[in-house]
């Protein structure tokens, strides 16, 4: 990588997200963060947009705002998600059709804007987020896992698209990570999960940046189109 | 915010034939793209494959936005020989003139 690395992480203001633009900052890259709230951190390099991942137009317009701004990206993290943990005989319509639009569709968005800047980059990157719901196939999860799995197929063919230009495409599933998504969760029910894991115990934020870590080293241009959960489930 | 900029058929023309030029740049000689206004340019009759088109169109919307237009060049017809707005230079051309913001 040569010179600055720019960053854009969605979904920046709290959880995994904020944790990523604090972990990013420190290893000394220029980081653009996005949420439909506020910035939850001030720091010289790191610059923070409002914005609905839903909106198509609103992405294309913030991704062009970085392309006048920076001239340059060369990671993108599509952390921005939402979940509704209910039976799908109890789950609104409009619940699933939220869980999708922001799980998979702002994930497409991003990517689709972002590509045309990444391809630029020496060492593009983009990493979506999936979950162990997928593989668990976890009862009361079936809209949020569902909206994963497009996101896991997704990541897997946007690895071969992407690939002409340089650009990598991966996803990390963390397994529980106390944020305000497995706050919603009864305890027992995470517990549960938690002991199905080989390695059964909360993860940490750090857990998941080291991950994205790998995926992001340039020695890592090999490494497209892969799902890595943590815990040992899969 | 950045001032649009009024851009003629005859600009947009020009623009995508030099992006075309600067494609064949990198084209292997047997797989040059015909650099003209009533050009193939996807599908029967060119050399362009799908990722040939998805690069051509990302440099024409980078010189598009030099220019103070920012489209992203994407329709679900994109990859039919038929009614794709990416056949021919000439149908790129009007498409992109339908698609970037109304010109003052």
């Amino acid at each position: 990588m040569n010179g600055t690395r720019h960053v854009l992480i969605t979904g920046a203001s709290r959880g995994i997200g904020a944790h990523l633009v604090r972990h990013y900052l420190a290893h000394d890259n220029v980081v653009i963060g996005c949420a439909r709230g506020g910035a939850a951190i001030t720091h010289k390099r790191y610059t923070h947009m409002c914005v609905d991942v839903t909106d198509e137009q609103a992405v294309q317009t913030l991704l062009g705002d970085i392309r006048k701004r920076f001239g340059a990206l060369d990671v993108l993290i599509n952390n921005a998600g939402i979940a509704s943990m209910n039976p799908v005989a109890l789950t609104p319509f409009e619940t699933a059709r939220q869980i999708m639009a922001t799980n998979f569709l702002g994930t497409f968005a991003f990517t689709r804007a972002g590509l045309r800047l990444l391809r630029s980059s020496t060492a593009g990157r983009i990493v979506n987020f999936t979950t162990v719901a997928v593989p668990l196939r976890l009862e009361g999860e079936a809209i949020y896992a569902a909206s994963k799995s497009a996101v896991e197929t997704f990541t897997r063919i946007v690895a071969r698209e992407a690939a002409p230009f340089g650009v990598t495409c991966n996803a990390v599933g963390p397994s529980p990570v106390h944020t305000h998504l497995t706050d919603a969760v009864p305890a027992d029910r995470i517990d549960r999960l938690i002991s199905r894991q080989a390695v059964p115990r909360w993860a940490e934020p750090d857990d998941v940046a080291n991950v994205i870590d790998f995926f992001l080293r340039p020695e890592s241009a090999m490494v497209t189109g892969q799902i890595v959960y943590l815990g040992g489930i899969g | 915010m950045r001032e649009i900029q009024v851009v003629t058929t005859a600009e947009v023309q020009d623009l995508v034939l030099r992006a075309i030029e600067n494609a064949n740049v990198a084209r292997m000689p047997d797989a040059q793209l015909a650099v003209a206004p009533d050009a193939p340019l996807f599908g029967a009759g060119s050399a362009l494959d799908s990722l040939g088109l998805v690069s051509l169109l990302i440099d024409i919307e980078d010189a598009l936005h030099d220019h103070g237009i920012d489209v992203m060049l994407s329709d679900a017809r994109a990859m039919s020989q038929k009614r794709s707005p990416f056949r021919s230079v000439a149908a790129l051309v009007a498409f992109i003139q339908e698609t970037a913001p109304s010109q003052p």
